[in-house]
């Protein structure tokens, strides 16, 4: 997979069997609807389908950021927030291919997953606290 | 079908030529050009518009089995070649002029979506198209449609020309020639009728298409029940596939009618009439209500009871001729295993064997994470995302 960003090869990092596509060169990560779903599923969340259509329900967000394209699809993205208030900004495939975390935007969520006490049952915290999994450095 | 080609044909020569037998000769020879190519080319144009790639039977053992399966059950000489598309998306199409160069194809997405007896189910439907050569039949239809189509593409741009330099558009150079048997009232009527034959003759050959197109996934799904004797799984099937809302990457509208779902289903509620495909749900309404067998006859029944009508989908002769067949039970999927782990296992099986086709590597850090990293970046020091251990790649 190409980074949306950089444009160049990313690598697959696969966790507790569920898989991300990393950018070595940004740290940006792509979350894959259908890996999205498994973690859901494994996690006993019943939907794991509706993920990305979950996310694609929040308001767009507005932002001077760039539109980034969807990997899969090659088509603008959404760019929403999620983790509440403070949350980060993501983008998301209007196709729901995926989700797109830039580099930075890992490192803004593993702050507010460690702020917050544990992990919920619901799909953004579940979200966040796979990458914080995976990235925690 | 082939009367309308014939008959735009005719009035193309009459309109532009004043002779009906020439414009007949050119529609039939571009017709015969297009068949030829499509016909010895067709299926490895659409496997690379697709991007299909062919897997050999260590590739996917699963897969390979019930292909195999299925070529039995149906009969096959030939055992089809696989081919995998490497597309998020849930589809599978058949391709191949005869039974002897066929192939299968199959999204790298359904293939991880699907359990056994579904992807049987799939199958079954595929090597149906195949067994009962519509594909041959759906490739020649939209090559006679295709012809139909530019012709009269053409002949209208013509026409405009005609009438802008002509000073009277084909009835003009019509007029001119000797050999106009009547007036130029008679010119004028023939020039309306062309006109409006070439207007509606796309319109008339694709409803044409669409409705051989349909009553082949009927057939090609009466056939999946009879050859797997369980016509619960393609339904199940066809349920997955039909939540599903992620599009066909490669589909174009020519190549719709090979899908085992239309790929365009999310984009426009398309109206019955123009579908390729029959709706999803009735579908899997008549597949779950077969009973007391596999056989067409039970799919006939089936079809007749959802649809509410008197008349069949399969011919007396054919159901009759394939006997009766009892349903089979379900599947015991091997080792009991709770199906999420199940379908984990699958996508990975199914993603790793991408990775392979793709000459990937995989790293296995000490933390625990696995890095499956592209040819393009192999040879130079990647860190782990994870634990930040570097790995010579």
């Amino acid at each position: 997979m190409i980074c949306p960003v950089c444009n160049k090869d990313m690598f697959v990092i696969e966790y507790k069997r569920v898989e991300l596509d990393y950018c070595h060169i940004c740290k940006g990560a792509w979350f894959d609807a259908g890996e999205m779903e498994l973690l859901l599923e494994t996690a006993g969340l019943k939907d794991g389908t509706q993920a990305v259509h979950d996310v694609l329900k929040l308001p767009e967000a507005h932002t001077a950021e760039k539109k980034r394209r969807c990997p899969i699809c090659g088509k603008n993205m959404k760019k929403v927030i999620i983790g509440g208030e403070k949350g980060v900004m993501i983008d998301a495939c209007f196709q729901h291919h995926g989700l797109w975390f830039d580099g930075g935007e890992v490192a803004d969520l593993m702050k507010i997953v460690s702020e917050q006490a544990g992990c919920k049952k619901e799909t953004e915290s579940e979200i966040m606290c796979f990458l914080k999994d995976v990235f925690q450095g | 079908m082939g009367a309308l080609l014939v008959f735009i044909g005719w009035f193309i020569g009459l309109v532009f030529a004043a002779n009906g037998i020439a414009g007949l000769v050119i529609a039939l020879i571009i017709w015969g050009i297009m068949t030829l190519v499509a016909y010895f080319q067709g299926d490895n144009i659409l496997l690379s518009v697709a991007g299909a790639k062919k897997i050999s039977p260590s590739d996917h053992q699963q897969l390979y089995d019930v292909v195999e399966e299925m070529k039995i059950a149906s009969g096959l000489e030939k055992m089809p070649d696989i081919y995998i598309i490497d597309d998020p998306s849930l589809n599978a199409f058949a391709t191949g002029r005869d039974p002897n160069h066929a192939a299968v194809s199959i999204t790298s997405g359904l293939l991880q979506k699907l359990n056994r007896d579904e992807l049987q189910g799939v199958i079954g439907h595929e090597i149906s198209h195949i067994k009962h050569r519509d594909v041959l039949l759906m490739s020649m239809c939209s090559v006679l449609l295709g012809t139909i189509v530019i012709l009269s593409f053409y002949a209208s741009r013509m026409m405009m020309f005609g009438a802008i330099f002509g000073g009277g558009g084909g009835g003009g150079r019509r007029g001119s020639s000797k050999n106009s048997g009547g007036g130029g009232g008679a010119a004028i009527i023939i020039l309306v009728l062309a006109i409006l034959l070439m207007i509606l003759a796309p319109l008339f050959a694709q409803l044409i298409y669409f409705a051989i197109s349909r009553k082949r996934e009927y057939l090609a799904d009466a056939s999946s029940a009879l050859y797997t004797r369980y016509p619960a799984g393609l339904a199940s099937a066809l349920e997955k596939l039909e939540q599903s809302t992620t599009p066909v990457k490669n589909a174009t509208q020519a190549t719709a009618p090979m899908y085992i779902v239309n790929p365009f289903r999310n984009k426009l509620n398309v109206n019955n009439l123009t579908s390729t495909h029959p709706p999803l749900e009735e579908r899997i309404r008549i597949l779950r209500s077969m009973a007391g067998g596999a056989a067409y006859a039970n799919y006939d029944q089936a079809y007749r009871q959802v649809k509410n009508t008197n008349s069949g989908i399969i011919s007396p002769q054919s159901a009759a001729a394939a006997g009766t067949v009892g349903l089979r039970a379900a599947v015991a999927g091997g080792p009991v295993e709770p199906p999420v782990d199940d379908k984990v296992s699958r996508t990975r099986d199914v993603n790793d064997m991408m990775y392979r086709m793709n000459d990937y590597k995989t790293i296995e850090c000490e933390c625990g994470a696995k890095l499956k990293v592209p040819p393009s970046m192999q040879g130079s020091m990647i860190k782990c995302p994870r634990c930040g251990r570097a790995h010579q790649a």
